[in-house]
């Protein structure tokens, strides 16, 4: 199914609230702004410098749709989506413990991914992935792929898989109606645990051990109101009645419920995720919001995607292929007028924060260092908010100025990109600086930018007065490389 | 163009200049000290109410009868004797001789109660006063205090959290939807390499900050160079994308940089404290932690918290299930000599009624002793400790049956000791913050109220 008609859909769509709302949106991003933010979104790294190269020389019009194309065939498209997908199925800060499952969730995905499985097909193998002495063997690390993180990261407990399951895949919050009434939906604590009941059969875990055998009571559909002695059968968020007639798991049931064409709340919820991986935030802002009262920004763009989406076989490469070839995703992140100032209207791309892993394999990309401090950097730069909403601790910037991993990439005897850079005999200093730029930032300094920065070179603030020209040079080079690295423009997508 | 490269050209000069200036520590000194000395007078010269916190965590869950709710006469009661104390009345364990002259500054918890059994759910609890939603990251009693109490413009970080060990869950430690803005400085990380480190002088490495000065390979003036690059393309940067991410990104490297300005980084050297004082504290990574907090406290920091889990070392001290009493006994002696003279310290300086001491971990432990003379984990009737600034001291909250077993009298909810906590610190614990879902989120459970008669 070709994508462009869609993306002309969504462009047709938010360019009419524009008018509507008076909105002088940025102008259209070039193609090195294009090129970085796309290649984050789908390759999860920056892109390598020469392949900016490439493609600011390429002059062909559909450059912009083969670069599209080109990443989402890529091994870095499967690891970048099984790190995102990973992160939307576990949101709990995940326990160290929980490693090695975390990682075979991971490898599932990236089998997923590569195949492009249709999403309803992914998602239903979730909610029914058979449970029982499998949870033991998660924790070797030479486990089989396998989905059961989600279980686990769970506690196994039907409460909080069911909560999951609306949350993740129906974008429905239930949490405040497992104590008592929503305060703010119409969800009722009585239908939570009657949702929950379809996770009956799985059993609890030893809270001293998330990987003891959980027998599964495979026909169990009632459920104990926690912290009362009323018990609910299982039933559908929508309040119809599984037919339990033929035999079929609860888990099976749920999943057939879910995934229908019928359920309006489940490609909404698919394609409002996909909306806010590329544009910092939602249709339906925040994501598990689809069931309260905040309306969508665009709901017809909603409707839309949701519906040809599912037209299209749950395909996610045809989703992301709509959206990153729409015009309002190629945006500028310029703000250039009042009227842009509303998140909910796109009318600019929004500067993103990066997750540990696009950071840290983005670094590797500029700098060309080994990635043998990828587990502790990953670690120190973890972070649980929205991406629009990231922000930067002081023991991380000390850590950037200071520490090692900086310090090496900007040493002269250690940095890779920087000895490439400083030994070619072809580059003058304007086009050390300019290499300096791609490999970092992705685009070439502006005229205005390079200026100071010659000027740099030649002074000697700061310099042994003994230093020679030729190392005045190279350590003037490590300064701005180690400034560039240092850069909000450099840590974030926008 | 030419007035972009002046402007370029002039914030890379006052950049310069501002490193400079602090790289030259003989040039500030003075001014230093004056500002130094005027926050003491001004913390001392609002004493009616706390204005800063000091947590001391206890990891693993510290039996209360074996501190601060002796049973004696009963069989549950073990082996401890109670000890009289400062406050006529009020006993506590005999391995606490020097904390029992502050009594008439403490009020002691001994009817807390609650559900959570698991170390994971019970240090969330605790500590965020929250269970653990999946759907939303709560923010740890840190994250919260810095938010309310902290000077975004301060040159030391407004929560600093001194040797934690995180493993059983590294939520209960986050700055959840307040963001890294408000994240723990985390000082002596033990999580979860360091935890074995037990040699003696093991406090000196941990305590050390990581990252605080440039590499030696670089000199103060190229340091100063290359933060003056950095600030021109990163004002250039900001004010064409004025997001969150990125005014964040260029606010963090800003306190980063005053952070390490030798008159603020020296906050944290600890050499330059008496041998006397520091042998006082103890020489353990708990009570050379205990040092640095207060020093911390002094310039201004709002809220610090000390883990104590191992004699040297990060773990799970506290979590008895073995050996309960030798443990228990050992623990007391890092634990009693730090606080106790903690609290002295403080006092000495003027500084303790401004400034909130708690004492608690995630639980307590079971009255019964089990066969390998240990105790299990507790959440049906534990003790917590409130001190100093803010608080009516000399006092004991609520009491348990006299084998221990349950609360008789006043149980009392996590969530109602840290609004007690919030009002001694002049805090409504029922502010909200916005959340990262889009909700406000009251700091503690609106349902919670702070406990009569303990903050003043």
């Amino acid at each position: 199914m070709p994508a462009a008609p869609l993306s002309a859909r969504i462009d047709a769509m938010v360019f009419r609230r524009w008018s509507e709302a008076h909105v002088t949106p940025a102008p259209p991003a070039e193609d090195a702004e294009f090129y970085r933010r796309a290649s984050l979104d789908l390759a999860g790294r920056i892109p390598y410098v020469a392949e900016v190269r490439a493609f600011l020389a390429d002059r062909s019009d559909d450059k912009r749709h083969a670069a599209i194309e080109r990443w989402l065939d890529s091994p870095a498209y499967v690891q970048h989506f099984a790190n995102v997908w990973r992160s939307a199925l576990l949101t709990q800060a995940t326990a160290p413990d929980l490693r090695f499952a975390a990682e075979r969730l991971e490898g599932w995905l990236r089998v997923e991914l590569r195949e492009n499985r249709p999403y309803d097909r992914m998602v239903r193998e979730v909610i029914t992935t058979p449970l029982g002495e499998r949870i033991a063997s998660v924790r070797s690390e030479d486990a089989a792929p396998t989905p059961l993180a989600f279980y686990q990261a769970n506690e196994l407990k039907p409460e909080n898989l069911a909560s999951a399951t609306s949350r993740i895949f129906l974008g429905v919050n239930l949490e405040c109606a497992q104590c008592h009434n929503h305060p703010f939906a119409p969800w009722r604590q009585d239908q939570f645990w009657q949702f929950a009941g379809f996770f009956a059969g799985v059993a609890r875990l030893r809270p001293d051990n998330a990987f003891a055998p959980a027998p599964e009571v495979l026909d169990r559909h009632s459920i104990t109101i926690a912290g009362t002695e009323r018990i609910v059968e299982a039933r559908y968020l929508d309040d119809a009645e599984p037919d339990w007639a033929a035999g079929e798991r609860p888990r099976v049931l749920l999943a057939d419920w879910l995934t229908s064409a019928d359920n309006s709340y489940f490609a909404r919820a698919a394609v409002n995720r996909m909306w806010a991986h590329f544009f910092g935030r939602g249709l339906v802002d925040p994501l598990d919001e689809l069931g309260g009262n905040k309306a969508p920004s665009h709901p017809e763009l909603l409707d839309t995607l949701a519906g040809e989406f599912v037209a299209s076989g749950y395909d996610l490469k045809f989703l992301i292929r709509a959206i990153v070839g729409s015009q309002i995703y190629q945006r500028s992140s310029r703000f250039t007028d009042a009227s842009q100032r509303d998140p909910s209207l796109f009318a600019r791309a929004v500067g993103r924060g990066l997750t540990p892993e696009q950071w840290f394999d983005s670094f590797v990309v500029a700098t060309g260092c080994d990635d043998n401090q990828r587990a502790e950097m990953l670690g120190k730069f973890s972070s649980l908010e929205r991406p629009a909403e990231m922000q930067t601790s002081i023991l991380q910037s000390l850590a950037m100025m200071n520490g090692r991993l900086v310090t090496d990439a900007t040493s002269l005897t250690e940095s890779r990109t920087l000895a490439a850079v400083i030994d070619a005999p072809f580059l003058d200093r304007k086009g050390k600086i300019e290499a300096l730029f791609l490999a970092s930032l992705s685009r070439e300094p502006l005229p205005a930018e390079i200026e100071p920065l010659i000027a740099y070179f030649d002074s000697t603030d700061g310099q042994a007065s003994s230093s020679s020209q030729d190392s005045r040079e190279r350590e003037a080079l490590a300064d701005i490389f180690w400034a560039l690295l240092n850069s909000a423009e450099f840590k974030l997508n926008h | 163009m030419k007035r972009a490269d002046d402007r370029a050209t002039k914030a890379f000069r006052s950049a310069r200049r501002d490193w400079l200036r602090w790289a030259s520590s003989s040039a500030i000194a003075a001014s230093m000290s004056g500002w130094f000395a005027q926050l003491a007078v001004q913390a001392a010269s609002q004493p009616t109410r706390a204005r800063r916190c000091i947590l001391l965590w206890m990891n693993g869950g510290p039996s209360q009868i074996d501190t601060f709710d002796p049973k004696p006469g009963h069989e549950n009661g073990g082996p401890f004797k109670p000890i009289a104390t400062q406050t006529p009345g009020i006993h506590i364990g005999e391995y606490l001789p020097q904390v029992s002259h502050w009594t008439d500054r403490l009020a002691i918890i001994r009817s807390m109660s609650g559900k959570e059994a698991d170390h994971g759910r019970a240090s969330y609890l605790v500590r965020t006063g929250r269970a653990p939603e999946a759907a939303i990251q709560y923010p740890t009693l840190g994250s919260l205090m810095a938010k309310e109490l902290g000077d975004e413009s301060a040159a030391l970080p407004s929560f600093v959290s001194i040797a934690p060990y995180r493993s059983t869950n590294l939520a209960a430690y986050n700055p959840g939807f307040l963001g890294p803005t408000f994240a723990p400085f985390i000082v002596g990380d033990v999580t979860p390499a360091g935890a074995q480190q037990q040699a003696a002088d093991a406090y000196r490495a941990a305590l050390q900050v990581a990252d605080l000065r440039p590499p030696s390979s670089i000199p103060d003036a190229r340091q100063a160079n290359r933060l003056g690059l950095w600030r021109s393309m990163e004002q250039a940067f900001v004010a064409g994308r004025p997001d969150i991410p990125a005014e964040s990104h260029a606010a963090a490297y800003d306190r980063a940089v005053r952070l390490m300005h030798p008159d603020a980084a020296s906050a944290f050297t600890l050499d330059q404290e008496p041998d006397k004082l520091r042998d006082a504290y103890g020489r353990t990574m708990f009570g050379q932690g205990c040092l640095l907090a207060r020093r911390l406290i002094e310039r201004g920091v709002p809220f610090v918290e000390v883990s104590l889990g191992g004699i040297n070392s990060g773990g799970m001290g506290w979590d008895t299930h073995v050996g309960n009493f030798e443990t228990v006994k050992r623990l007391c002696g890092v634990l009693d000599p730090a606080w106790a003279t903690l609290l002295r310290d403080l006092s000495e300086r003027g500084l303790l009624d401004t400034t909130l001491v708690i004492w608690m971990g995630e639980f307590g432990r079971t009255p019964k002793i089990n066969g390998t003379g240990g105790r299990d984990h507790y959440p049906l009737a534990w003790s917590a400790v409130l001190g100093g600034g803010g608080i009516h001291g000399g006092q004991v909250v609520g009491r348990t049956s006299d084998d221990g077993t349950i609360v008789a009298d006043r149980p009392t909810a996590v969530p109602e000791l840290l609004a007690t906590a919030c009002a001694a610190l002049g805090i409504d614990p029922h502010k909200t913050n916005p959340s990262n879902l889009g909700r406000p989120i009251h700091l503690i459970d609106y349902a919670a109220q702070p406990i009569d008669g303990v903050a003043t």
